[in-house]
């Protein structure tokens, strides 16, 4: 079976879906793209309806024997599903659900904040001082209008006090709960390691240099983000960057919920 | 309803959220306890029900001791944990893109049909009630951005933009479904799984809905998929718990017609 990974830095999805290649042994090309300046959508990249839609925004594209994978949770589960190695989700259909569930909260609440903070701090320069026809040559390869619109609101700094404000909390929010769902003493989100320790880390790892506050009175989850960080699979994804230090490197992702 | 002896369903009417979970328990063939929760009333925020799901949302699910909410994620417990017909494409690549395809209506289509059923529907037929009662129901609901959202639908605060936002992706998930259906037999694979469970009670209402969006000259694969999806006993099964006839009658657009 012919397996290709595009990837970006091993921040955020890529880096979920990097380590999940690694503990699942899965043999598979790596291809890095550069996601911050808008590689996912260039011809080089194969794309279909799931690809240009993927509301995980600027996500790895894992594509097995021509066909496009996106949104790391699930291309996680797929590396599960056919590992023949190390197994990455729990057996138990109680506590696959408590993963699936918890991944919804990471996606929905944790993923958007962090973007939409990752971004502001270290992708707005950057994209301001894009020359206009190198922007627009980026913004219109995108082909979902929204997802185009997050790119256009980090190039002109469009970033309202009260959306820093309100993902800001949802960071600090979803540390508590890391912190309470290791209240009992475990060493993994739901139990055994999973798709869960991997996802959350990915998006918050970023989040203790500009979110410090969330993690000041969390040693539980502290402890939790050390041992994710010293896994072999996160220190052998971590050893894939090709910049000085990944949790820096930032592109537009799940949009924050239009419900509020 | 078979009453079930361990399982029991916390659900407003079969659709939207609630009915997915009440699909896949009938197409597996799990008996369960029906407990209707009448949302119009904020059934789902009284005392009682705090007292099996803290957060008031709904659906959930009892099995024995466990509770579990999040429809989707409970359509995969049911899959996993009951025997019954498989409800999961075996290939891992069709079961990728059945998952794609939930977590695409789940977070960026049911989200916007949703507004407008609230602006439409929901929201008159609540504002109707005496203003104080309601302050004091949406006081009730435990999470804040339900607070929120609920106080949207009452009292018509949806902005212009905000609804025609939800418009433009009701057109673009319309179609994509349309193209999507005319790949596969069934949302995303050839077999019927969780995402046609999922979609049918997202879709089902667009065609009496949104008759311009949705009908057979426009969207003739997803008009089939969804009178095939009717069509099936579970389907019908679950409509029987139906309470409210407005929602119900707007199955009426996906009887076949005669000759």
């Amino acid at each position: 079976m012919a397996t290709t990974l595009y990837h970006g830095e091993p921040n955020g999805p890529s880096l979920t879906v990097l380590a999940a290649l690694a503990e699942t042994g899965v043999a598979a090309e790596l291809k890095p793209i550069d996601l911050a300046r808008g590689e996912r959508h260039s011809a080089g990249v194969p794309k279909n309806v799931e690809v240009e839609m993927s509301i995980e925004g600027e996500g790895p594209v894992l594509v097995v024997d021509g066909e496009a994978m996106a949104d790391s949770v699930f291309i996680a589960c797929y590396l599960d599903d056919v590992s023949e190695g190390a197994r990455i989700r729990p057996a138990d259909p109680l506590l696959r659900w408590e993963m699936m569930a918890w991944c919804r909260f990471v996606i929905e609440r944790i993923a958007p904040a962090a973007a939409f903070l990752g971004t502001r701090a270290h992708l707005a320069d950057q994209l301001a001082a894009m020359p206009e026809p190198e922007f627009a040559a980026l913004d219109g390869a995108i082909a979902c209008d929204d997802l185009r619109w997050r790119w256009e609101a980090v190039r002109t700094g469009a970033f309202p006090e009260a959306r820093i404000a309100e993902s800001t909390a949802k960071i600090v929010e979803g540390v508590k709960r890391i912190e309470a769902k290791l209240a009992d003493g475990r060493d993994w989100l739901i139990g055994t390691f999973s798709i869960a320790d991997l996802e959350t880390f990915a998006w918050l790892t970023g989040m203790v240099e500009l979110v410090p506050q969330a993690f000041a009175d969390a040693p539980a989850a502290s402890a939790w983000m050390a041992r994710v960080a010293a896994r072999p699979s996160v220190v052998a994804a971590l050893g894939r960057a090709a910049s000085d230090d990944p949790r820096k490197i930032w592109a537009p992702g799940p949009e924050i919920n239009r419900w509020g | 309803m078979r009453a079930g002896g361990d399982v029991t369903l916390y659900h407003w009417e079969p659709n939207a959220n609630s009915g997915k979970p009440m699909l896949v328990l009938a197409e597996k063939g799990v008996p369960f306890n029906s407990h209707y929760l009448d949302l119009l009333s904020f059934d789902q925020h009284k005392p009682e029900y705090l007292k099996i799901n803290p957060a008031g949302t709904i659906p959930a699910m009892t099995h024995g001791d466990r509770m579990l909410t999040e429809s989707t994620a409970i359509m995969e417990y049911v899959e996993e944990a009951f025997d019954g017909p498989r409800l999961m494409p075996e290939n891992p690549v069709d079961r990728w893109r059945v998952r794609w395809w939930m977590k695409f209506m789940d977070q960026w289509l049911a989200p916007s049909f949703s507004m407008l059923g609230w602006s439409i529907f929901i929201g008159p037929s609540v504002r109707e009630r005496d203003p104080a009662e309601l302050e004091a129901a949406i006081e009730r609901i435990p999470m804040e951005e339900r607070r929120v959202a609920w106080r949207k639908a009452i009292y018509n605060r949806f902005s212009a933009e905000e609804l025609a936002e939800s418009q433009r992706r009701c057109v673009i998930g319309t179609n994509m479904l349309e193209a999507e259906l005319a790949k596969h037999q069934w949302l995303g694979s050839d077999e019927y799984s969780l995402a046609d469970a999922n979609g049918f009670n997202l879709a089902y209402a667009i065609p009496l809905g949104q008759p311009e969006l949705a009908n057979d000259e426009k969207t003739p694969h997803l008009m089939e998929w969804l009178r095939k999806i009717y069509e099936r006993p579970a389907t019908r099964q679950i409509w029987t718990l139906s309470r409210v006839q407005r929602m119900s009658s707007r199955l009426s657009a996906l009887e076949r017609k005669a000759g």
